[in-house]
Order: C-alpha cells, then structure tokens, then sequence
C-alpha cells in the first residue's frame, strides 16, 4: 500500500485553481461555502485526485503512461484544515480520508488495449 | 503554452447554461490547446508531485492527468458553466505519453453522453478524446457532474 498525507489549505486551493482556471468562489470563498453548509471552501476534486494519480503512477511505473485507468469518484469535501490521507492498496484500490471520513473512492489499474 | 484559463469559460465570466439547455448527443467541438515543460512542472507542484516518477524509456513524461485540468474546458466552450457545478466522479484512460521535454500540440473534442434526474439533483455525463494533430490518441476520460437547482 502507498499512502499519501496532505495538510490541506487555502493556499493549496489557490495553488490548484490558479493552474485549474476556475472561478468557482465555492473554493474561494469561506463565508459563502460556510452558507451553504460545508465547513469552509472546498479543494477541487481534481486536485485530490491529483494525489491519487500521483501514487498511481508510483506503483505501475512506466506501464502507467499508456495503459493506466484511473478512477476517482468525490463522496465528501475536502476543506482547510483537514489532513487528508490519500492511500491505494496493492489492488489498486484507492481512498482518500479526513477525520470526518472517507472523501473519495476509486480504483487505479493497468488495462491492456 | 495554454494556460487552462485561455481555453476554459470562466464561472461569471458570461450567462452560465442551465440544465434544460444540454443536449444528449451534443458534441463538444475540437479544442486545440498545447501543453509544455512549463505547464507540466507547474501542474506537477500544485500536486505536490516529484518529476522524477515521471520516466519513460529514460526520457521524461508529463503526469498524464495534467490533462485533468483542461477537460471541464471541453464541456465549457461549448456550455459556459454556472456557479456551483459540483464535480462526481472521472474515468481516465491513458493510452500514449506526453512528454515533459517539448511542447505538444493537442486537440480534444467530446460529447455529452447523459444527463438525468437523480436523488433531487440534476446530473450530466460527457467524455472527451485528447489527441495529438496527427490523431494519435493520448486519453479518453469520462465524467459526470451535477448541476445546481
């Protein structure tokens, strides 16, 4: 099992918008996201993705670049604050955690075309 | 270089498309974008991601998913979004590299595939092909989003 610890923040948020091209203020924007119910602006799903695909490419070494399949499904937010565990099992399972639980489910695997 | 930002309708930037306006089948037009050296290693710290996992037959590659942050485009130029979309899940398939030592010109193009009404929210599918100007396929992802009320 690989695993990956992120202490999220708003700067990473930034960080990941500012390559995104995103204007979505839900990231930006914590009095507005805390309106609508979530406990502070949200990390792009991509970006936790990005962690995913990152340990993926780890396990499967060069056969990741023509025959990887990533995929991520978003369940929960990732806001700052949290740390954010990111882990994929030797199945290629992947999950990514916060206290509050389990954010994001997947699965990352080598298909031969 | 093209930043996502030169190709991506930005949320607010004009009228934002309401769910009734997708169109099952519609397809997303070629969008001609490049990626580079530049865009890569910027990617790859936003990610908090090393370069050297990056290899292929000892030359380096590009994190295939730095295609991640163009994909919304391919949807957008053709339905700018509206605030509060929230993404759901994504399906990558990388099929050939791209990699980090040059510039590669890319084209993507799509189709929205599904859009339906589930747990009181609106939803909405569509995949995209990324290629190189000779047609060498270099991705194909799917994804489903919902839409705000």
């Amino acid at each position: 099992m690989l695993e990956k610890k992120i202490e999220m923040t708003q700067a990473i948020i930034d960080q990941y918008g500012a390559i995104n091209g995103d204007n979505d203020t839900i990231h930006y924007d914590d009095e507005l996201a805390k309106s609508r119910g979530f406990r502070g602006t949200l990390a792009h799903g991509l970006n936790v993705m990005g962690y995913a695909a990152g340990l993926a490419a780890q396990m499967y070494g060069e056969r990741w670049f023509t025959e990887g399949e990533l995929y991520t499904k978003w369940i929960a937010p990732v806001c700052p604050g949290d740390q954010l565990v990111v882990t994929i099992d030797n199945d290629g399972t992947i999950e990514g955690r916060v206290a509050q639980g389990t954010t994001m489910v997947g699965y990352a695997r080598l298909v031969n075309t | 270089m093209t930043r996502p930002s030169e190709v991506k309708p930005r949320e607010g930037d004009q009228p934002g498309t309401p769910y009734e306006i997708f169109e099952i089948g519609a397809e997303l037009p070629d969008m001609a974008f490049s990626i580079t050296p530049e865009i890569n290693t910027e990617y790859l710290e936003a990610i908090d991601e090393q370069d050297k996992n990056y290899s292929l037959n000892g030359r380096k590659v590009c994190a295939p998913n730095v295609l991640s942050v163009y994909l919304l485009a391919v949807l957008y130029r053709r339905y700018p979004p509206i605030q509060g979309i929230v993404v759901y899940d994504q399906l990558w398939k990388w099929r050939n590299p791209i990699f980090a030592d040059e510039t590669t010109d890319l084209i993507a193009s799509g189709k929205v595939t599904e859009k339906f009404e589930k747990r009181d929210r609106k939803w909405l599918r569509f995949s995209a092909q990324f290629r190189k100007t000779d047609g060498t396929i270099v991705a194909e992802a799917n994804h489903t989003l919902h839409l705000p009320e």
